[in-house]
Protein backbone atom coordinates (compact mmCIF):
# COMPACT_ATOMS: atom_id res chain seq x y z
CA UNK A 1 0.00 0.00 0.00
CA UNK A 2 1.59 3.66 -1.24
CA UNK A 3 0.42 6.38 0.89
CA UNK A 4 1.03 8.66 -1.48
CA UNK A 5 -2.30 6.59 -3.77
CA UNK A 6 -4.01 6.47 -0.79
CA UNK A 7 -4.10 9.73 -0.15
CA UNK A 8 -5.17 10.80 -4.24
CA UNK A 9 -7.40 7.79 -4.60
CA UNK A 10 -8.76 9.56 -1.21
CA UNK A 11 -9.35 12.67 -2.34
CA UNK A 12 -11.07 11.65 -5.62
CA UNK A 13 -13.81 9.47 -3.63
CA UNK A 14 -14.36 12.91 -2.17
CA UNK A 15 -14.64 15.18 -4.98
CA UNK A 16 -16.50 12.69 -6.93
CA UNK A 17 -19.48 12.50 -3.91
CA UNK A 18 -19.07 16.16 -3.59
CA UNK A 19 -19.70 16.72 -7.68
CA UNK A 20 -22.22 13.48 -8.01
CA UNK A 21 -24.37 15.50 -4.78
CA UNK A 22 -23.87 19.11 -6.35
CA UNK A 23 -25.00 18.55 -10.08
CA UNK A 24 -28.44 19.13 -11.03
CA UNK A 25 -28.42 16.82 -14.15
CA UNK A 26 -28.57 13.37 -12.72
CA UNK A 27 -27.43 11.70 -15.59
CA UNK A 28 -24.02 13.51 -14.77
CA UNK A 29 -24.41 12.54 -10.76
CA UNK A 30 -24.52 8.51 -11.86
CA UNK A 31 -21.54 9.07 -14.12
CA UNK A 32 -20.23 10.66 -10.81
CA UNK A 33 -21.33 7.69 -8.64
CA UNK A 34 -19.73 5.22 -11.23
CA UNK A 35 -16.62 6.60 -10.44
CA UNK A 36 -16.82 7.35 -6.84
CA UNK A 37 -16.99 3.39 -6.63
CA UNK A 38 -14.33 2.57 -9.41
CA UNK A 39 -11.74 4.53 -7.16
CA UNK A 40 -13.52 2.63 -4.32
CA UNK A 41 -12.47 -0.16 -6.00
CA UNK A 42 -9.02 0.31 -6.98
CA UNK A 43 -8.57 1.29 -2.66
CA UNK A 44 -9.78 -2.24 -2.38
CA UNK A 45 -7.70 -3.50 -4.85
CA UNK A 46 -4.48 -1.95 -2.96
CA UNK A 47 -5.65 -3.29 0.20
CA UNK A 48 -5.31 -6.77 -1.33
CA UNK A 49 -8.69 -7.01 -1.12
CA UNK A 50 -9.31 -8.56 -4.57
CA UNK A 51 -12.46 -9.96 -4.46
CA UNK A 52 -14.13 -7.04 -2.61
CA UNK A 53 -12.61 -4.81 -5.54
CA UNK A 54 -14.01 -6.88 -8.38
CA UNK A 55 -17.84 -7.33 -6.79
CA UNK A 56 -17.64 -3.26 -6.14
CA UNK A 57 -16.14 -2.60 -10.17
CA UNK A 58 -18.31 -4.98 -11.58
CA UNK A 59 -21.63 -4.27 -9.26
CA UNK A 60 -20.78 -0.51 -8.08
CA UNK A 61 -19.37 0.74 -11.17
CA UNK A 62 -20.91 -1.31 -14.11
CA UNK A 63 -24.31 -2.64 -13.17
CA UNK A 64 -25.77 -0.11 -10.17
CA UNK A 65 -25.44 2.80 -12.86
CA UNK A 66 -27.01 1.23 -16.10
CA UNK A 67 -30.24 0.32 -12.86
CA UNK A 68 -29.85 4.08 -12.06
CA UNK A 69 -29.93 5.59 -16.03
CA UNK A 70 -32.89 2.74 -16.37
CA UNK A 71 -35.02 4.83 -13.16
CA UNK A 72 -34.03 8.16 -14.47
CA UNK A 73 -35.10 7.09 -18.17
CA UNK A 74 -38.49 5.98 -16.32
CA UNK A 75 -38.57 9.26 -14.06
CA UNK A 76 -36.83 12.54 -14.68
CA UNK A 77 -33.67 13.80 -15.45
CA UNK A 78 -33.58 17.22 -13.60
CA UNK A 79 -34.13 18.07 -9.96
CA UNK A 80 -37.02 20.30 -9.29
CA UNK A 81 -37.12 22.67 -6.59
CA UNK A 82 -34.90 24.19 -4.48
CA UNK A 83 -33.87 22.87 -0.46
CA UNK A 84 -35.01 24.96 2.17
CA UNK A 85 -32.27 26.69 4.58
CA UNK A 86 -33.57 25.06 7.58
CA UNK A 87 -33.11 21.45 5.91
CA UNK A 88 -29.72 22.37 4.87
CA UNK A 89 -28.61 23.49 8.13
CA UNK A 90 -30.50 20.18 9.67
CA UNK A 91 -28.55 17.78 7.14
CA UNK A 92 -25.34 19.10 7.31
CA UNK A 93 -25.17 19.51 11.14
CA UNK A 94 -26.39 15.85 11.08
CA UNK A 95 -23.51 14.55 8.56
CA UNK A 96 -21.08 16.67 9.90
CA UNK A 97 -22.01 15.32 13.82
CA UNK A 98 -21.67 11.68 11.87
CA UNK A 99 -18.28 12.10 10.74
CA UNK A 100 -17.27 13.27 13.95
CA UNK A 101 -18.34 10.24 15.47
CA UNK A 102 -16.87 8.25 13.24
CA UNK A 103 -13.41 9.60 13.46
CA UNK A 104 -13.56 8.78 17.08
CA UNK A 105 -14.58 5.78 16.62
CA UNK A 106 -12.11 5.04 13.84
CA UNK A 107 -9.01 5.55 16.38
CA UNK A 108 -10.14 2.60 18.76
CA UNK A 109 -9.00 0.57 15.49
CA UNK A 110 -6.12 -1.19 15.19
CA UNK A 111 -3.76 -0.92 11.98
CA UNK A 112 -4.73 -2.19 8.64
CA UNK A 113 -2.76 -6.00 8.54
CA UNK A 114 -1.93 -5.60 12.30
CA UNK A 115 -1.97 -9.55 13.64
CA UNK A 116 -2.95 -9.07 16.95
CA UNK A 117 -6.02 -7.53 15.96
CA UNK A 118 -8.97 -9.57 17.10
CA UNK A 119 -10.34 -9.94 13.81
CA UNK A 120 -7.17 -12.21 13.17
CA UNK A 121 -6.68 -14.37 16.37
CA UNK A 122 -10.09 -16.55 16.49
CA UNK A 123 -10.98 -18.67 13.66
CA UNK A 124 -9.13 -16.87 10.95
CA UNK A 125 -6.47 -18.77 11.18
CA UNK A 126 -7.89 -21.88 11.36
CA UNK A 127 -9.49 -21.07 7.89
CA UNK A 128 -6.31 -19.82 6.37
CA UNK A 129 -4.31 -22.47 7.17
CA UNK A 130 -7.00 -25.33 6.45
CA UNK A 131 -8.98 -23.91 2.92
CA UNK A 132 -6.74 -25.52 0.59
CA UNK A 133 -6.46 -29.32 2.62
CA UNK A 134 -9.84 -29.21 4.01
CA UNK A 135 -11.62 -27.90 0.70
CA UNK A 136 -9.05 -27.93 -2.07
CA UNK A 137 -9.38 -24.46 -2.64
CA UNK A 138 -6.80 -22.08 -2.90
CA UNK A 139 -8.96 -19.50 -2.67
CA UNK A 140 -9.51 -18.55 0.89
CA UNK A 141 -12.50 -16.14 0.47
CA UNK A 142 -14.02 -18.43 -1.59
CA UNK A 143 -14.01 -21.49 1.25
CA UNK A 144 -14.81 -18.76 3.56
CA UNK A 145 -17.63 -17.65 1.61
CA UNK A 146 -19.43 -20.71 0.16
CA UNK A 147 -18.24 -23.41 2.98
CA UNK A 148 -17.05 -22.17 6.12
CA UNK A 149 -19.67 -19.47 6.38
CA UNK A 150 -22.05 -20.74 3.48
CA UNK A 151 -25.27 -19.98 5.92
CA UNK A 152 -24.22 -16.18 5.55
CA UNK A 153 -24.20 -16.41 1.89
CA UNK A 154 -27.70 -18.27 1.58
CA UNK A 155 -29.07 -15.37 3.71
CA UNK A 156 -27.19 -12.91 1.56
CA UNK A 157 -28.91 -14.76 -1.91
CA UNK A 158 -32.11 -14.35 0.13
CA UNK A 159 -31.83 -10.60 0.62
CA UNK A 160 -31.19 -9.77 -3.00
CA UNK A 161 -33.81 -11.92 -4.49
CA UNK A 162 -36.20 -10.83 -1.57
CA UNK A 163 -35.22 -7.34 -2.95
CA UNK A 164 -35.74 -8.00 -6.47
CA UNK A 165 -39.21 -9.27 -5.92
CA UNK A 166 -40.57 -6.32 -3.73
CA UNK A 167 -39.12 -3.63 -5.92
CA UNK A 168 -40.92 -5.70 -8.71
CA UNK A 169 -44.00 -5.72 -6.73
CA UNK A 170 -43.59 -1.92 -6.12
CA UNK A 171 -42.60 -1.08 -9.73
CA UNK A 172 -44.60 -3.38 -11.87
CA UNK A 173 -46.87 -0.96 -13.99
CA UNK A 174 -50.61 -2.38 -14.74
CA UNK A 175 -52.51 -1.38 -17.76
CA UNK A 176 -55.54 1.04 -16.27
CA UNK A 177 -58.37 -0.62 -15.11
CA UNK A 178 -56.67 -3.95 -14.11
CA UNK A 179 -56.45 -4.37 -10.39
CA UNK B 1 -35.22 3.30 -23.25
CA UNK B 2 -36.62 0.79 -25.34
CA UNK B 3 -36.63 0.55 -28.52
CA UNK B 4 -33.39 0.44 -31.07
CA UNK B 5 -30.49 2.56 -29.88
CA UNK B 6 -30.30 5.27 -32.84
CA UNK B 7 -26.56 4.45 -33.18
CA UNK B 8 -25.70 1.45 -35.45
CA UNK B 9 -21.89 1.74 -34.25
CA UNK B 10 -23.35 1.03 -30.45
CA UNK B 11 -26.17 -1.36 -31.58
CA UNK B 12 -23.46 -3.91 -33.34
CA UNK B 13 -20.86 -2.93 -31.03
CA UNK B 14 -23.10 -4.29 -28.31
CA UNK B 15 -24.72 -7.45 -29.75
CA UNK B 16 -20.90 -8.83 -30.45
CA UNK B 17 -19.47 -8.19 -27.00
CA UNK B 18 -22.71 -9.23 -24.92
CA UNK B 19 -22.37 -12.93 -25.39
CA UNK B 20 -18.37 -12.70 -24.71
CA UNK B 21 -19.05 -10.35 -21.21
CA UNK B 22 -22.02 -13.40 -20.47
CA UNK B 23 -18.97 -15.65 -20.93
CA UNK B 24 -16.17 -14.01 -18.87
CA UNK B 25 -18.91 -13.83 -16.57
CA UNK B 26 -19.62 -17.97 -16.83
CA UNK B 27 -15.91 -17.72 -16.31
CA UNK B 28 -15.76 -15.94 -13.56
CA UNK B 29 -18.43 -18.05 -11.26
CA UNK B 30 -16.28 -21.17 -12.13
CA UNK B 31 -12.98 -20.13 -11.36
CA UNK B 32 -14.28 -18.85 -8.04
CA UNK B 33 -12.15 -21.51 -6.42
CA UNK B 34 -8.54 -20.33 -7.78
CA UNK B 35 -9.13 -16.65 -8.36
CA UNK B 36 -10.76 -13.57 -7.33
CA UNK B 37 -15.01 -13.93 -8.32
CA UNK B 38 -16.94 -16.40 -7.22
CA UNK B 39 -20.96 -16.36 -7.48
CA UNK B 40 -22.14 -13.15 -7.25
CA UNK B 41 -19.34 -11.18 -9.69
CA UNK B 42 -19.58 -14.09 -11.78
CA UNK B 43 -23.50 -13.33 -11.81
CA UNK B 44 -23.44 -9.72 -12.13
CA UNK B 45 -20.93 -9.82 -15.25
CA UNK B 46 -23.63 -12.40 -16.92
CA UNK B 47 -26.48 -9.94 -16.04
CA UNK B 48 -24.89 -6.78 -17.75
CA UNK B 49 -24.37 -9.08 -21.03
CA UNK B 50 -28.29 -10.13 -20.74
CA UNK B 51 -29.39 -6.48 -19.81
CA UNK B 52 -26.76 -4.81 -22.85
CA UNK B 53 -28.82 -6.10 -25.76
CA UNK B 54 -31.99 -4.82 -24.13
CA UNK B 55 -30.74 -1.16 -23.09
CA UNK B 56 -30.12 -1.21 -26.91
CA UNK B 57 -31.52 -3.34 -29.48
CA UNK B 58 -35.30 -3.55 -30.45
CA UNK B 59 -37.16 -4.67 -28.10
CA UNK B 60 -38.74 -7.69 -29.88
CA UNK B 61 -35.06 -8.79 -30.71
CA UNK B 62 -33.73 -8.47 -27.57
CA UNK B 63 -36.30 -10.19 -25.32
CA UNK B 64 -36.15 -12.94 -27.98
CA UNK B 65 -33.47 -14.84 -26.88
CA UNK B 66 -33.62 -13.64 -23.11
CA UNK B 67 -37.51 -13.06 -22.71
CA UNK B 68 -38.62 -11.87 -19.44
CA UNK B 69 -39.47 -14.56 -17.38
CA UNK B 70 -36.04 -15.31 -17.22
CA UNK B 71 -35.04 -13.00 -14.53
CA UNK B 72 -37.41 -14.50 -12.08
CA UNK B 73 -37.05 -18.07 -12.77
CA UNK B 74 -33.55 -17.67 -12.47
CA UNK B 75 -33.48 -16.17 -9.12
CA UNK B 76 -36.29 -18.60 -8.00
CA UNK B 77 -34.15 -21.72 -9.66
CA UNK B 78 -30.45 -20.48 -8.45
CA UNK B 79 -32.27 -20.22 -4.88
CA UNK B 80 -34.11 -23.50 -4.73
CA UNK B 81 -30.54 -25.23 -5.59
CA UNK B 82 -28.69 -23.42 -2.80
CA UNK B 83 -31.58 -24.49 -0.45
CA UNK B 84 -31.30 -27.99 -2.08
CA UNK B 85 -27.64 -27.44 -1.61
CA UNK B 86 -28.20 -27.61 2.32
CA UNK B 87 -30.90 -29.79 2.73
CA UNK B 88 -29.04 -32.66 0.50
CA UNK B 89 -26.09 -33.69 3.10
CA UNK B 90 -28.79 -33.12 5.94
CA UNK B 91 -30.39 -36.13 3.98
CA UNK B 92 -27.43 -37.86 3.89
CA UNK B 93 -27.13 -37.62 7.76
CA UNK B 94 -24.97 -34.42 7.85
CA UNK B 95 -25.38 -31.01 9.28
CA UNK B 96 -27.37 -28.01 7.18
CA UNK B 97 -24.53 -27.24 4.29
CA UNK B 98 -22.08 -29.74 5.44
CA UNK B 99 -21.46 -31.14 1.78
CA UNK B 100 -18.93 -33.57 3.45
CA UNK B 101 -21.76 -35.80 4.26
CA UNK B 102 -22.23 -36.21 0.45
CA UNK B 103 -19.04 -37.96 -0.24
CA UNK B 104 -19.26 -40.75 -2.49
CA UNK B 105 -17.46 -44.26 -1.66
CA UNK B 106 -14.09 -43.58 -2.75
CA UNK B 107 -14.31 -39.82 -2.92
CA UNK B 108 -12.57 -37.36 -0.62
CA UNK B 109 -14.17 -35.11 2.06
CA UNK B 110 -12.28 -32.29 0.74
CA UNK B 111 -13.48 -32.98 -2.87
CA UNK B 112 -17.10 -32.66 -1.94
CA UNK B 113 -16.57 -29.97 -0.29
CA UNK B 114 -15.03 -28.76 -3.81
CA UNK B 115 -17.63 -29.60 -5.50
CA UNK B 116 -20.63 -28.08 -2.95
CA UNK B 117 -18.96 -24.92 -3.18
CA UNK B 118 -18.70 -25.11 -6.80
CA UNK B 119 -22.73 -26.02 -6.65
CA UNK B 120 -23.17 -23.16 -3.99
CA UNK B 121 -21.28 -20.67 -6.71
CA UNK B 122 -23.35 -21.91 -9.73
CA UNK B 123 -26.71 -20.99 -7.38
CA UNK B 124 -25.40 -17.92 -6.21
CA UNK B 125 -24.86 -16.67 -9.81
CA UNK B 126 -28.01 -18.00 -10.94
CA UNK B 127 -29.90 -15.76 -8.18
CA UNK B 128 -27.74 -12.82 -8.51
CA UNK B 129 -28.31 -13.11 -12.60
CA UNK B 130 -32.57 -13.79 -12.00
CA UNK B 131 -32.77 -10.91 -9.36
CA UNK B 132 -30.76 -7.86 -11.24
CA UNK B 133 -32.36 -9.09 -15.34
CA UNK B 134 -35.76 -8.71 -13.33
CA UNK B 135 -34.93 -5.59 -11.59
CA UNK B 136 -33.90 -3.76 -14.91
CA UNK B 137 -37.18 -5.19 -16.93
CA UNK B 138 -39.40 -4.07 -14.01
CA UNK B 139 -37.54 -0.81 -14.17
CA UNK B 140 -37.95 -0.99 -18.19
CA UNK B 141 -41.72 -1.57 -17.48
CA UNK B 142 -41.42 -4.88 -19.29
CA UNK B 143 -42.99 -7.23 -17.47
CA UNK B 144 -45.33 -9.65 -19.24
Amino acid sequence: MILSLDILLFAILIVTALLALQVKDLLTAVAMLAGYSLFAALLFAGMQAVDVAFVEAALGAGLTGVLLIAAILATSRRIDGQEGMLRRVVVGSLVVGFVALMLFASGGLPDRGDPEAPAHQRVAPAYLEGSMEQTQTPNVVTAVLADYRSMDTLGETLVILTAALAASLVLVRREEGEP
Amino acid sequence: MTGGYPSEVVRVVCTVLSPFIAVFGLYVIAHGHYGPGGGFAGGVIVAVGAILPRMTLAEDLAYRAIPSITGPLAGGIGMLLFILCGVAPMLAGGAFLDYEALAIAGMEAARARYLGILAVEIAVGLAVFGALVLIYDVLAGRTD
